[in-house]
């Protein structure tokens, strides 16, 4: 992380610069014109400003973020809002995504301006890499200082929703007869309820909605059957793993649509988990969390594979 | 990448520029460029107001075609770039043109390419473009501008440059603007950045002949060929010789004329003369005097009727005693108000550029213009300036070397000086070299004598030297300079006697010296074979006399009394005056609409002679006036019991109402007050209706 500002590209307007001052001075003294020292002066200041400005501007650059969600996908946009008091451009490193000025138009306080990023992996991030940059006040030259902003909350980063994978059931496997038989582990219907999100569209009961004006699910029993239990082991290598994590996302959101309670092994950080995952949500952050096998104890950076 | 990939890269167009607030400061920085250049007789004023409205009109259809620019724009703006530059290069290199003119043509080539250039400006970088012309327009113009009016343009242009760059920024960033302490942190930043490196650059000196310029200015022929003229203000009024009685030479100094009288010393005054831009500070000389006569300097052989007929710049000849090495002083004499046709210059002029085809030389080195030299002549020379050390004149003891005639005239003296000799003699006992005497008369002269200006002409007749080494020894630079002469030249030393300018002040932003009339100088020149005539000037080691306060004060306040001009004074004055009478009315003016009513009634009970009483009530006072106008429409009662309902009952009218009431007031009167002497006039109506 660079800590001081850098010039972009400083060495054409420097050299322009000294050139302009170069020749202004030989005029000068060829001429042996006060006056045309003096504007040469008053020129190099504006030019010295000019130059030398923007690093006073990115060094007192204000940055953070406001506001971050707690949950996004890779390859798919996740809006945060960025606060800063002077009028920066933001380019997103870690994770990526399109550069954009925020700060305040006119002078005015610091105001919120939303950046987008684009994470390209799965992972937690805790926080975002930004090249902050600025050319004030006279737009002659970029100077850019690398920053590390944290997060309000971490962001997990789920992988892509992959295709699924088919998944042998038990109750099903060597019988020969599985699906004309009505399905053991959904239970009977008890009633019906006010529909709530999430709830699979196929459990909508059209007659108590027709009745009620609102959708109403079937309440089910409780399910007869073992859940699905899915277990997942991360190659080391990154891209191969995220392939994996994939695979196990489209599988679970199959699964959970298909109303089968599923369970999901992985490895974290703190070492193997196993624990039943109710929604898409909920799969796509232990899967964002989840490391190969051999790299548990690590920290899962999207950057350096799961 | 490949060059060609860099020069396509280069030549993509730019992003269309939206921002008409950067193309404003843009065209406002070429405007304020091109009416300096103006202002400066660069270019015509006519050919700067047609590049002015073609560059407006060109801004304005490069942003309404900003999108998509026509190509035959490109076509029209390379050729006129180019028929622009061929224009430039064959100026500068014609025979009559030069290198040494190149201000005109690169002004002319400045102006046309941003001419052409203003109708093809698309995007950012074609702005930035025009504001980097605009820079090299304005030091073009600031290349000749000799004075503060200058810094006019320098403030409007710096004021565009950074309009514009702001903008820039703004545009660039998508709307962001400088909050006032940043731009206020911006300028300062660049200001004292820019003085800073003011501070520290050494000043610019005229060190290569690029543009040496020369300008007739406001003269005229001299009717004498050879004949000196100007020293009355008059540039071609022929000069006359100076005296006592007749005050009448530039600035009051009495010595560029055919004679130098040493009885006065005229009240020069503080007129600017001339400015003068040079690589050092030097003894500006117009003329030298070698005949003395007792109480006056002469030329022992005038100026001569033939001239040097050369075209500028002039190579003049070598005189006797011209220093044969040295260093080169290139100076610039901007004439600022009529003055002698003398061509001033440091020690011995080799080059001359001057607006004339001849010129008068003495033999001694005075150069005659056959021009008056009025106001806004410009001429440069080139002179030799002796880089002798004193060690090296001490050193100095070969012959004296001077062509015999012209020795005996630099040692003429009117009559023997026995007293003068003898006293040169005992203060030169101990000293074997020129110099060696030099030193020893002028640490003499400087241990012993007084300068002032203030002291009474000498009386017709007196011998300078007698009055002044044996009378009371307060003189000013011409007794003193004559005096170090005469002793020299009893001593056998060649020494003449030079007048002309020391430098003035040094304007460090035009980078002049600023010569007033008061700082005519008198100085001698004294010859050492080695290194020809060499300046010395005794009155820089005399001290002041005790001044007296009286005399001192009176001058002082007479001066400043005459220093104060009197039209803007007259006007500051009077502007001062309505700006008091306006804030006392304004103050005077009640603060409530009570007080306004209160006020109206008592303006219309004085009018009607009927005072309000210190002790009466506004309400008795308006009953009173009512009775005056016969209680026909007790408008008085009415206003003042609103009033009083107002302050002692809190019914404030609405803001409205109180309006009304105060103008009701205004427009109220009171009949006028018939004569005293029928009847109690305070209590009785003097008109009836």
């Amino acid at each position: 992380m660079n800590r001081w500002a850098r010039p972009a590209r400083p060495w054409a307007p420097i050299a322009a610069g000294v050139l302009i001052i170069a020749l202004w001075w030989l005029v000068a003294h060829n001429a042996g014109s006060g006056w045309v020292q003096v504007l040469g002066d008053l020129v190099f200041g504006a030019l010295l400003i000019g130059i030398g400005g923007p690093f006073v501007v990115v060094s007192r650059a204000r940055v953070g973020v406001r506001r971050a969600p707690a949950d996004g996908s890779a390859g798919l946009p996740v809006a945060v809002d960025v606060e800063s008091r002077s009028r920066v451009r933001v380019r997103p490193v870690d994770p990526p995504g399109p550069e954009v000025f925020v700060g305040p138009v006119g002078p005015s306080r610091a105001v919120d301006t939303t950046v987008t990023l684009v994470p390209l992996r799965r992972g937690v991030y805790g926080s975002v890499t930004f090249d902050i940059a600025s050319a004030a006040p006279f737009a002659l030259q970029w100077w850019t200082k690398r920053v590390q902003l944290a997060l309000p909350a971490a962001l997990h980063v789920s992988p892509r929703c992959g295709p699924a994978q088919r998944v042998p059931l038990r109750s099903e496997e060597g019988t020969g007869d599985l699906l004309d038989r009505p399905r053991s582990d959904e239970g009977l219907p008890r009633g019906a309820r006010p529909y709530l999100p999430g709830d699979p569209r196929r459990l909508v009961h059209w007659p108590a909605t027709a009745h009620a004006g609102h959708l109403m699910v079937q309440e089910l029993e409780q399910p007869a059957a073992d859940p699905v239990t899915i277990t997942v082991e991360l190659p080391a290598e990154a891209e191969a793993a995220e392939r994996v994590a994939e695979g196990a996302l489209g599988s679970v959101v199959r699964l959970l649509h298909d109303g089968r309670p599923v369970v999901l092994g992985t490895t974290e950080h703190s070492g193997p988990v196993l624990a039943a995952v109710a929604d898409r949500r909920t799969a796509g952050r232990r899967l964002a969390r989840a490391v190969a096998a051999a790299g548990a104890g690590s920290v899962p950076r999207p950057g350096a594979g799961p | 990448m490949s060059i060609v990939a860099a020069v396509r890269r280069a030549n993509q167009p730019g992003v269309p520029e939206d921002s008409v607030r950067l193309r404003v400061a843009c065209l406002g920085a070429v405007l304020v460029a091109m009416a300096a250049c103006a202002s400066l007789q660069e270019i015509a004023w006519a050919t700067a107001l047609l590049a002015m409205v073609l560059v407006s009109a060109g801004t304005i259809f490069s942003h309404i075609t900003r999108a998509g620019p026509p190509g035959w724009v490109k076509i029209m703006v390379a050729v006129g770039a180019l028929a622009a530059c061929v224009f430039f290069f064959r100026a500068v290199s014609s025979p009559t043109g030069g290198i040494t003119s190149i201000i005109d043509p690169l002004t002319v080539l400045l102006v046309a390419i941003l001419v052409v250039h203003s109708f093809h400006v698309p995007s950012r970088r074609d702005l930035l473009f025009s504001l980097g012309a605009s820079a090299g327009l304005m030091a073009v113009a600031a290349a000749l501008a000799i004075d503060l009016r200058f810094g006019l343009f320098v403030v409007a242009w710096l004021a565009c440059c950074f309009w514009g760059l702001t903008e820039m920024w703004t545009s660039v960033s998508g709307g962001g603007r400088l909050s006032v302490t940043g731009l206020v942190l911006a300028l300062g930043a660049a200001s004292t950045a820019a003085a800073a490196i003011f501070l520290v650059l050494p000043a610019p000196v005229v060190s290569s002949r690029v543009d040496f310029v020369a300008h007739a200015g406001a003269g005229g022929s001299v009717g004498v060929p050879g004949g000196l003229a100007g020293d009355s203000g008059v540039p071609t009024q022929l000069s006359r010789a100076g005296s006592p009685t007749g005050r009448t030479r530039v600035g009051g100094y009495l010595g560029f004329a055919a004679s130098l009288n040493t009885a006065l010393r005229g009240t020069l005054g503080n007129a600017l003369v001339m400015q003068v831009r040079a690589q050092r500070p030097s003894y500006w000389v117009g003329e030298t005097f070698d005949t003395w006569q007792g109480d006056s300097w002469s030329e022992s052989q005038p100026v001569p009727r033939r001239p040097l007929r050369e075209s500028s710049p002039f190579v003049l000849p070598i005189s006797p005693g011209d220093a044969p090495f040295g260093q080169s002083d290139l100076q610039t004499f901007y004439i600022a108000s009529a003055t002698a046709n003398l061509v001033f210059h440091a020690q011995s002029a080799n080059e001359l550029w001057f607006p004339a085809g001849k010129l008068y030389v003495d033999q001694d080195g005075t150069i005659v213009s056959p021009l008056g030299l009025g106001s806004g002549s410009i001429y440069t020379v080139d002179s030799q300036v002796s880089t002798a050390t004193p060690a090296q004149l001490r050193a100095d003891d070969s012959p004296v070397g001077l062509p015999a005639a012209v020795q005996s005239e630099e040692e003429q003296l009117p009559h023997p000086y026995p007293r003068v000799l003898a006293l040169a003699r005992s203060i030169t006992a101990h000293d074997t070299t020129t110099y060696g005497k030099v030193e020893s008369l002028i640490r003499w002269i400087g241990a012993h004598t007084h300068y002032s200006e203030n002291i009474p002409p000498l009386p017709s007749g007196a011998d300078t030297v007698d009055e002044f080494l044996f009378g009371n020894r307060v003189g000013f630079c011409e007794q003193i300079s004559t005096s170090l002469a005469v002793m020299l030249r009893s001593l056998g030393i060649p020494a003449r006697e030079a007048v002309g300018y020391v430098p003035g002040s040094f304007d460090p932003i035009t980078d002049l010296y600023q010569v007033h009339a008061n700082d005519a100088h008198a100085w001698v020149q004294v010859w050492f074979s080695g290194y020809g005539w060499e300046d010395f000037d005794p009155t820089a080691a005399v001290p002041a006399a005790p001044p007296s306060p009286g005399v001192t004060a009176l001058d002082d306040v007479g001066s400043a009394l005459g220093r104060i001009p009197g039209v803007p004074v007259v006007l500051a004055a009077v502007a001062v005056g309505l700006v008091v009478f306006f804030v006392r009315r304004l103050r005077a003016r009640p603060a409530t609409w009570a007080g306004r009513v209160a006020r109206s009634a008592e303006r219309a009970g004085r009018r009607a002679g009927r005072p309000r009483r210190p002790a009466e009530t506004l309400a008795d006072y308006a009953d009173r006036l009512d009775e005056l106008g016969g209680r026909v429409d007790p408008a008085w009662s009415r206003l003042a019991a609103s009033v009083q309902a107002s302050a002692y009952g809190g019914l404030d009218p609405p803001r409205e109402a109180q309006r009304a009431l105060a103008l009701e007031a205004k427009r109220a009167r009171v009949p006028r007050r018939a004569p005293a002497g029928s009847a109690d006039a305070s209590e009785r109506p003097l008109v009836r209706r």
